[in-house]
């Protein structure tokens, strides 16, 4: 059980630090071409900053999944499993509205 | 192409973020309760714009929160994993109605909300959940953990599940519509209502919240109401900010904390009302 707290630690903490490297860079690059007089808008790096900060919770709950179908804790399994069904089923209705 | 805002707004924005991310640390709450009256009302973005900005924040604090919490045995995976079923429902239910209120009807919720958080805060100011019997059963969702404060073991059991349930729900839904973790809602709830310790509540909330503000964020995302470049200034800040909490958060007392959120939760709830 420690082992797949550590692990997920080092998950989260690898995602919040790709995501504010983005986010960082993105944010800058964007103002050197606004100071430029470039025609500006926001970078993409900036976007790939908050999917990456989307994506890091949606990865956890995945290995909190994997966990416990690992350790035979069907009812956890399951109800990890619901939460990650909510999950595709709201992303997928707020696509559809877009 | 969208022009992007002046580099002092964004300057400002950050700035916002870091002390909402603070707050939120020392709290245990993502600090968007902070950030969107902030963006809403000092910056001027139009409220689902100040919501969604808000939940990219919620986002990386709580991933912050978890990950610094996760060798201390004090996020309740099973219980927010239970809890969390209902939460992402309540979201999926909220996620369903955003863009049919208007902004003063969700400035309104706002202040309710708060106000009404301020409120229970204070009344369970000296309560505290613990059994100090580290021979305890647990149960199946309670937990034990160690308190840096007192040096000891700690042991609480789950009470009144059913109604942590109905709280998660509800806090998932006003999540996504006001642009809050939903902390705000939970970590009292489970402490005052199914005894769960303050700092095992703000744990597991955060846990729990970072998949309620991911359905949330996704929905802002997809809508197009999320400034790229101003959430990039939020995110930053509150990831500054909030580790400056954390070293403020292991000095503090719970007691004081208590205080100190409703305090800042009336305030917020003035605000909205008086506006």
């Amino acid at each position: 059980m420690k082992q797949s707290h550590e692990l997920l630690g080092r998950l989260l903490t690898a995602g919040i630090a790709l995501s504010a490297t983005c986010l960082g860079v993105g944010l800058i690059l964007a103002y050197i071409d606004r100071a430029r007089g470039l025609p500006n808008g926001p970078h993409p790096l900036l976007d790939a900053g908050l999917i990456i900060l989307m994506v890091t919770p949606f990865v956890r709950v995945l290995v909190s999944l994997s966990e416990e179908i690992r350790d035979h804790n069907w009812f956890f399994a399951s109800m990890t499993l619901i939460v990650i069904a909510v999950l595709c089923v709201t992303l997928w209705t707020a696509m559809r509205a877009a | 192409m969208r022009i992007i805002a002046s580099p002092a707004v964004v300057l400002i924005v950050m700035a916002a973020g870091a002390a909402a991310g603070g707050l939120g640390a020392l709290l245990g709450i993502g600090g968007g309760v902070f950030l969107v009256p902030f963006l809403n009302l000092v910056v001027g973005l139009p409220f689902l714009s100040a919501a969604g900005i808000s939940l990219m924040t919620v986002l990386a604090t709580s991933s912050a929160v978890s990950a610094r919490s996760s060798g201390r045995q004090l996020i309740n995976l099973r219980l927010g994993m239970v809890l969390g079923v209902a939460t992402v429902t309540g979201a999926f239910a909220g996620s369903l109605t955003v863009g049919m209120l208007a902004d003063r009807q969700l400035q309104r919720l706002f202040a309710i909300v708060t106000a009404g958080i301020a409120l229970l805060m204070l009344t369970r100011l000296d309560r505290r959940n613990v059994i100090l019997d580290p021979t305890v059963d647990p149960g199946a969702l309670g937990g034990r953990y160690h308190e840096q404060e007192s040096g000891g073991e700690v042991t609480y059991r789950i009470r009144r599940l059913p109604l942590g349930l109905g709280v998660s729900f509800v806090a998932g839904v006003l999540s996504i519509l006001l642009g809050i973790g939903g902390g705000i809602l939970k970590v009292p709830a489970l402490n005052a209502l199914c005894g769960v310790p303050m700092r095992a509540a703000a744990a597991t909330s955060a846990f729990m919240i970072g998949v309620t503000a991911l359905a949330g964020a996704l929905k802002y995302y997809v809508r197009g109401d999320i400034r790229p470049e101003l959430a990039a200034a939020a995110v930053l800040g509150v990831l500054a900010g909030s580790r400056a909490g954390f070293w403020i958060g292991d000095r503090a007392r719970a007691k004081g904390l208590k205080a100190l959120m409703a305090l800042v939760l009336g305030g917020v709830a003035l605000i909205y009302f008086f506006k």
